[in-house]
């Protein structure tokens, strides 16, 4: 079936490394590393891609996760202890949230 | 507390300011409200008896806006818990049942309970197997699945529509699958003598309930322990024993293996007492507050359901919506023996099942020569399919929560998302018949009346999310492949 050849799947990445500043109204900028893109998907991707990415990702670097399923958006900073991280700050737009996780139990550098 | 969700989210839209009927959201939902508000007095003035339905139409609104409001998801309580260790939502979801394990009591006794025991056998754990790896792959339960819906979650509406559709063709299948039946139900089944045009002896599904099911037996735990008081029955033998100290043990357990370290390291506890354990216990539960809210309101909803429906049926004197339909004019759809799907209490499985086969049937497909719909249920049309409007009243409400919350949006899955939808929900509807429920039917409304063979359903269900994520888990890793980070 051709929708699960690794040529289409290569297109649809949810995960991949973007390396900028990102400027948080209210919170200031932000170095990110790591964007995880689950817009349309329910859990438990949201969980296991953030999970996932954590895991190949240094102490100290920051994920943005964006989702618009509202029980991920409340389920990964409960569980971003769980998960060896802590979490920063969610950004809270009309029907999605983008929410900031950084890997490690440092100071929440701010 | 830099974990603490509340103070750590900024609300970068603006989303709180402005008068309230300037969100847009705000005023889609009073429409809902209006929209159901003026059906139901348009219903009552056409015949009073529709009351019978509308009943099932507002709880389920009731039930839509909670679970919208907790998150309240069976699926994730399971699949968290395994794939991240995290015990929320199952903590969340034994509160529920412990309080809904309190109304159902209440109910009982008050005389109009709605219940009925489910039939205990190897059907259970294997249909609950079934049906909890199927919910790792729809990312949601069949009740999860219809609050979804509501968010907006258009793959979430497939799994609606492939559970309603794989139900129907099920329990309608024979041919080949008959070779796969033991023979010892085939012959109990036609030794029972049902009527011709159900064709007992043709169908898998009919030698499986009149072979198999009908043979074996279940009850509530007042009466397997012989207590003959109607107030002891249900308050001591079905909620205590068969639904609080278990759902207890549980917590127990969950605190033991998921949360306890956790909990010690934070608050650097060396050498715990019991005290320490109980605040432990205490954190665990506060942790989940909204679901244990959430919880606690679907216990007393769901309670007021039953007694609802039953003070309804004592009332109009009839045991069956059927017979009401029968008398106000309604005798399409019905059962052969005048009856339709009319459970008197939360459940989702079956009336998902109807819309299939009536969808099926309006096409033309034979639907109506097995037990399952031609005996028991019937395919009544969806619009007065009681049950059905329940399931529709759930969609609505947690449409109109999501609505007021800034939560709602149109989200359209991936391809691997709405395959994963139409197949899990396939699964998630071969354990529900199987199994003789879901995780509402099965596990949820049988629990709390005291029925045990709900905690084997869990069981079961435990066991088919733990290999479902350890599948989910492998698919991930095989797409990504080589790249380390690519998913």
């Amino acid at each position: 079936m051709f929708w699960f050849s690794k040529r289409n799947q290569q297109s649809s990445i949810a995960v991949r490394r973007i390396d900028q500043v990102v400027r948080l109204e209210s919170y200031g900028p932000l170095q990110v590393q790591v964007m995880v893109d689950c817009l349309g998907a329910v859990c438990p991707r949201p969980q296991l891609l953030t999970m996932r990415a954590l895991d190949h990702m240094n102490d100290g670097e920051v994920l943005e996760l964006l989702v618009d399923n509202p029980a991920s958006a409340e389920a990964i900073p409960a569980m971003a202890m769980g998960l060896g991280s802590t979490h920063l700050v969610t950004m809270r737009n009309e029907g999605s949230w983008r929410i900031y996780l950084r890997k490690g139990f440092g100071d929440d550098g701010h | 507390m830099a974990n603490d969700v509340k103070t750590a989210t900024i609300d970068a839209a603006g989303l709180r300011n402005g008068v309230w009927y300037s969100h847009k959201g705000n005023v889609y939902a009073l429409g809902i409200v209006l929209l159901v508000a003026l059906g139901s007095v348009w219903a009552l003035a056409q015949d009073l008896r529709w009351i019978y339905l509308l009943v099932y139409v507002w709880f389920g609104l009731g039930y839509g806006i909670f679970l919208q409001y907790g998150r309240f998801c069976m699926a994730s309580a399971v699949r968290d818990l395994f794939a991240v260790g995290v015990p929320r939502m199952a903590v969340g979801m034994l509160i529920a049942v412990m309080l809904f394990s309190l109304t159902a009591a209440l109910v009982k006794v008050l005389g109009v309970s709605t219940f009925h025991p489910h039939p205990l056998g190897w059907h259970i754990i294997i249909g609950g197997a079934i049906f909890g790896f199927g919910i790792v792959f729809t990312g949601g339960c069949a009740t999860g699945s219809l609050y979804k819906s509501g968010e907006g979650n258009l793959g979430s509406m497939l799994v609606v529509l492939s559970i309603s559709f794989s139900q129907a063709i099920y329990v309608t299948l024979g041919g080949w699958l008959n070779k796969l039946v033991p023979a010892s139900w085939t012959q109990s089944a036609v030794a029972k003598d049902m009527p011709a045009e159900l064709t007992v002896g043709n169908g898998w599904f009919d030698q499986f309930t009149a072979g198999y099911i009908w043979d074996l037996t279940g009850g509530q735990l007042s009466d397997q322990l012989g207590f003959e008081g109607l107030f002891t029955g249900a308050f001591f033998g079905n909620a205590l024993l068969g639904a609080i100290v278990p759902s207890l043990l549980l917590m127990i357990y969950l605190y033991q293996t998921a949360y306890r370290k956790g909990y010690q390291r934070r608050f650097k506890i060396e050498t715990p007492r019991l005290g320490d354990h109980l605040r432990g216990i205490w954190s665990m539960v506060t942790a989940s507050r909204t679901t244990a809210i959430a919880g606690l309101c679907l216990g007393l909803l769901a309670g007021a359901h039953m007694w609802a429906t039953g003070e309804l049926r004592e009332h109009y004197g009839i045991f069956n919506f059927g017979e009401m339909l029968v008398d106000m004019g309604h005798t399409a759809g019905l059962s052969i023996q005048d009856t339709v799907f009319d459970p008197g209490y939360w459940y989702i499985t079956t009336q998902e099942a109807q819309w299939g086969a009536w969808a099926l049937d309006k096409a033309g497909v034979q639907m109506t020569d097995n037990i399952f719909f031609g005996l028991e249920n019937g395919i009544p049309n969806p619009l007065i399919n009681a049950p059905g409007w329940m399931s529709i009243g759930i969609i609505l409400g947690a449409a109109l929560l999501a609505l007021v919350r800034h939560e709602f949006r149109w989200k359209v899955p991936s391809l691997e998302t709405a395959m994963f939808a139409i197949i899990g929900g396939a699964l998630m509807g071969l354990g529900a018949r199987i199994a003789l429920g879901c995780n509402i039917g099965a596990f949820f409304a049988t629990v709390t009346n005291g029925d045990l063979s709900g905690w084997i359903f869990l069981a079961g269900m435990a066991a088919g999310a733990w290999v479902g994520v350890k599948g989910f888990n492998w698919w991930m890793e095989w797409r990504a492949g080589d790249d380390e980070l690519a998913i």
